[in-house]
């Protein structure tokens, strides 16, 4: 129905090319703390918005109106934007071709949230913070959240684009906190996919939250990882990380374009051998995965390095044409409030065939770094992300645990250091801010390499 | 319909619907911005956001519904919703009221400008092209990989049924630039610099000089030692690798939930006499001060540390009831579709004598780090990641940018050794005010 007035609106338009995107987002936030019920949300948030071009100069402009006056406005300040700010630019904006898509997509899912049982859903809640709390003594508090998120989207360009998709994601938190003689530690853990309510079936939110109790648990009196250049093995939950924030951001077009590292690297060797790198708009259940993309462009698996060796980069339609290559469907907003800008989709390191003992063993002192915590990069190729444990490795056997500490390096030497990959592939849901935030998925496998710890030094 | 309009109506309509309790927010900004890109304007917005959110008590369930229409219609059926979600929550023991009526301050001076109201997309378009022109001025090497200029206008209204019914407003003028240099083939790491305001006392130039200056600063690196040392805190890294973990644990609420390592030390010494810490709601021209908080609790300062002693934590309502005590009105909601949380309004670090360069002076060997990428275990206090833009300091002077350097350290244990606090304060992003400040004993981390 909102695509009918989309397109309605569109006939009113005097730029070159228009775009228009209708954006429904409606959340369920269910949250319980230290046994308490902390939060039942639910709520909506929604509004249309037109990106104009006129000659090479794009505008934008957002309503939360919904009525056609008001959209058609918008589409008017988008255009005289698009005029007015056309003096002040030096690059004109040329699209690649796409061929305009009428379409529609949903989610794939077998228990859709909007047929839900609250009180069923709280009830999950509430049993995993119980299990949180009773796993041991040293658990002093908790938080256990689990959220939906309902995205309903309508496309309609100047060329003919009609396109509708509701994309649905379900993500689920558990915090755990650890208390022993003034002693204290917080653990994190997460579960996140584009589906339905079969979510829980699959990755239970008890398991998560035992998982996050015991590492508070074990924790919570443990030194800090030494600081240094370590061999290490990166535990698959945490590869994503490396994946999005040391490579996937040197890769998106407009990085390169500034000089990223990865600029001028096409066809030129980057890391070792065994490292096939890929951003997968389709990947099932990624949370970064939609049939098109917010400039309606059809999404694709985007090799950015195989078998070392780079491969290609992450556009818009815009630089696409710049770069004289097809638009693979990257641009992406995080609402109607925002114009589309590159973006990751779901960034991975593809599979190999070792064991975790296999990768162990290679390593006579080093660590086995474990769960992920906020992550940054440069576009160097310099990165960081944080990690909660160290498990110190001494000649291929895992022994005792450390906090873990933020580690570092140059992405692509970090790369070119990876000697063994494992075969434990895992897909993981993450938030990624780069002007607005979005929805990315993070994968690959345990692996081993070398990286620099920001720990104690002696 | 009006903000308040809105508020009212719904506080009609949960009344109707026997709710216990009710409280109604409802928030409309307007922001102008203009986004840079490859140093280019990227794009240019006009952001107009508006919702209200309804929180509800019945039978002590609470339920919190939002929307973004503010019709009528979609008003009361907010609140139906609310409603809804109170009878499937669990009640909570601890709830007790949201906040009643008390005598509301004078507005903080300097919270809203008219001028900055005006701001059109062009003049916040020339604000950035200031900056960008200082940093081409400032040094031929600076490039400007990106950056982004805001002006917004919020608009707040507050009701509840205890009878709070309050509305102001405020304005915020933000800008930064991301700047690298390039040299003979070499790039530099990516240098921030940033400004912030609630008035058009604010200084594009100063972004771009400043972005440009650290950027060049930072070109021919070397890497060091690894050593434990003295590490000069400019700014931005003080505020987050020694205020986070300080705002965190003087959060009523984690000091509650026993996830504070300062939960019982009211009174006992948690840092050197030399700091002075206070939360102030009215500071005029603050970035976070206004007239009443996120629940309409009036505003007010509270002392936090002085002379290095624990004096006092930050309430919201629920923490504050919870305890019988009064609200230090630090209810702090992100936007109207969340709930709220207790936060900082403006926390402010009492500034010392010393300028940086003074500082620098005072240190034999160590580093100064103007840049933080890393994490901080905000209830721990552990903080680990690389330190940009950070050179090497020798016998009281800089001698050269530091390359693949991370610090390590404990925020806690860094409070107790602070050497010296510098004087040169200034705004954050994250509501804080805060000088440059030289701790010891951190954990220098290098490839050598």
């Amino acid at each position: 129905m909102m695509l009918d007035t989309l397109v309605k609106c569109l006939e009113k338009s005097t730029a070159d090319h228009v775009e228009t995107r209708y954006h429904r987002r409606q959340t369920l936030n269910i949250s319980i703390r230290d046994g308490k019920m902390d939060e039942l949300n639910k709520g909506f948030v929604e509004g249309v918005c037109s990106r104009a071009m006129v000659k090479g100069s794009w505008g934008f402009s957002s309503t939360t109106s919904l009525e056609e006056k008001d959209i058609v406005k918008g589409l008017k300040d988008a255009t005289s934007l698009a005029k007015a700010s056309k003096p002040k630019k030096r690059r004109m904006a040329i699209l690649a071709e796409v061929k305009p898509a009428e379409d529609s997509y949903t989610t794939k899912m077998k228990r859709d949230p909007r047929r839900a049982d609250q009180e069923e859903l709280v009830r999950l809640v509430k049993d995993t913070d119980a299990n949180v709390r009773g796993f041991s003594k040293k658990i002093v508090s908790d938080s256990v959240v689990f959220s939906v998120i309902d995205d309903d989207l309508a496309f309609a360009s100047s060329e003919g684009a009609r396109i509708t998709q509701r994309i649905v994601r379900c993500t689920g938190r558990v915090m755990a906190t650890a208390r022993e003689k003034g002693n204290l530690t917080s653990a994190y853990e997460s579960i996140g996919e584009q589906s339905g309510l079969e979510v829980l079936e699959k990755t239970p939110l008890i398991g998560v939250g035992k998982v996050a109790a015991e590492r508070a648990h074990k924790l919570v009196s443990a030194p800090v990882a030494p600081g240094g250049v370590f061999p290490v093995i990166l535990e698959n939950k945490i590869v994503g990380l490396l994946a999005h924030e040391a490579v996937g951001h040197c890769s998106e077009a407009d990085l390169v374009h500034g000089g990223s590292f990865l600029a001028g690297k096409v066809g030129k060797k980057v890391a070792s051998n065994i490292v096939t790198l890929v951003d997968d708009g389709r990947y099932l259940g990624g949370l970064g995965t939609m049939k098109y993309d917010d400039e309606g462009v059809p999404t694709e698996k985007t090799v950015v390095i195989e078998k070392g060796v780079v491969k290609g980069f992450l556009h818009s339609r815009e630089t696409a044409y710049e770069f004289k290559v097809h638009a693979t469907g990257n641009a992406r907003a995080w609402n109607f409030e925002f114009d589309p800008i590159i973006r990751m989709r779901n960034t991975y390191i593809e599979t190999g065939d070792q064991s975790i003992e296999e990768l162990a063993q290679g390593i006579k002192e080093g660590y086995f770094l474990k769960g992920g915590l906020g992550g940054q990069a440069d576009f160097t190729g310099e990165f960081m992300f944080g990690t909660q444990e160290a498990v110190k490795i001494r000649k291929g056997r895992p022994e005792e645990s450390l906090r873990g500490v933020t580690i570092s390096g140059n992405a692509f030497a970090v790369l070119k250091n990876v000697d063994a990959i494992g075969k434990d592939f895992i897909m993981r849901a993450g938030m990624c801010g780069k002007e607005q935030i979005n929805f990315v998925g993070m994968g690959g496998p345990s692996l081993r390499t070398r990286v620099m710890l920001g720990g104690v030094t002696k | 319909m009006s903000l308040q309009a809105s508020t009212r109506l719904a506080m009609k309509m949960c009344d109707k619907l026997g709710a216990d309790e009710a409280e109604a927010y409802a928030q409309r900004t307007r922001t102008v911005e203009v986004v840079l890109e490859r140093a280019e304007i990227q794009s240019e917005r006009v952001k107009v956001q508006q919702g209200i959110g309804i929180r509800l008590v019945k039978k002590k369930g609470l339920g919190f519904a939002f929307s973004s229409d503010l019709s009528k219609t979609s008003v009361e059926a907010t609140c139906r919703n609310a409603l809804n979600l109170a009878r499937t929550s669990i009640p909570n023991p601890d709830w007790i009221s949201l906040p009643t009526v008390q005598k509301l301050p004078k507005a903080p001076t300097g919270t809203f400008d008219e001028k900055l109201a005006s701001l059109s997309g062009n003049d916040v378009l020339r604000l950035a092209m200031r900056a960008y022109d200082a940093a081409k001025e400032q040094d031929k090497r600076a490039e400007i990989d990106d950056g982004k200029f805001s002006a917004t206008v919020s608009e707040i209204a507050v009701s509840n049924s205890h009878g709070i019914d309050a509305a102001q407003k405020g304005t915020l003028l933000e800008g930064f630039l991301v700047c690298i240099a390039k040299e003979r083939g070499e790039v530099s790491s990516m240098a921030f610099e940033y400004d912030i305001s609630r008035s058009m006392k604010f200084s594009p130039e100063n972004i771009g000089k400043s972005a440009a200056e650290k950027a060049v600063a930072s070109l021919r690196p070397k890497a060091t030692e690894s050593f434990v040392g003295q590490v000069v805190l400019d700014v931005d890294t003080a505020s987050t690798i020694l205020l986070y973990p300080l705002m965190s644990s003087v959060n009523a609420d984690n000091v509650q939930r026993h996830r504070s390592l300062w939960a019982d030390k009211i009174g006992e010494k948690v840092a050197v006499p030399l700091l002075n810490a206070t939360d102030d709601g009215l500071l005029p021209n603050g970035i976070g001060s206004s007239t009443f908080d996120a629940e309409g609790v009036p505003r007010q300062k509270t002392p936090i540390i002085t002379r290095g002693v624990l004096k006092g934590f930050l309430h919201n309502s629920f923490t504050a009831n919870k305890e019988k005590r009064k609200s230090t009105g630090n209810a702090s909601r992100e936007n109207y579709n969340t709930l709220p949380i207790v936060f900082a309004s403006n926390l402010i670090v009492e500034p010392g004598k010393k300028k940086l360069d003074e500082i620098v002076s005072m240190v034999d060997e160590g580093i100064i780090v103007r840049r933080f990428s890393g994490n901080v275990r905000t209830d721990s206090g552990e903080f680990s990641g690389i330190a940009k833009q950070a050179s090497y300091i020798e016998k009281g002077e800089i001698k050269y940018p530091l390359k693949e350097t991370m610090i390590s350290g404990n925020a806690f244990n860094a409070l107790r050794n602070i050497v010296a606090i510098g004087r040169e304060t200034r705004p954050t992003f994250m509501n804080s005010y805060v000088p440059p400040i030289l701790i010891d004993k951190v954990n220098i981390v290098s490839k050598k």
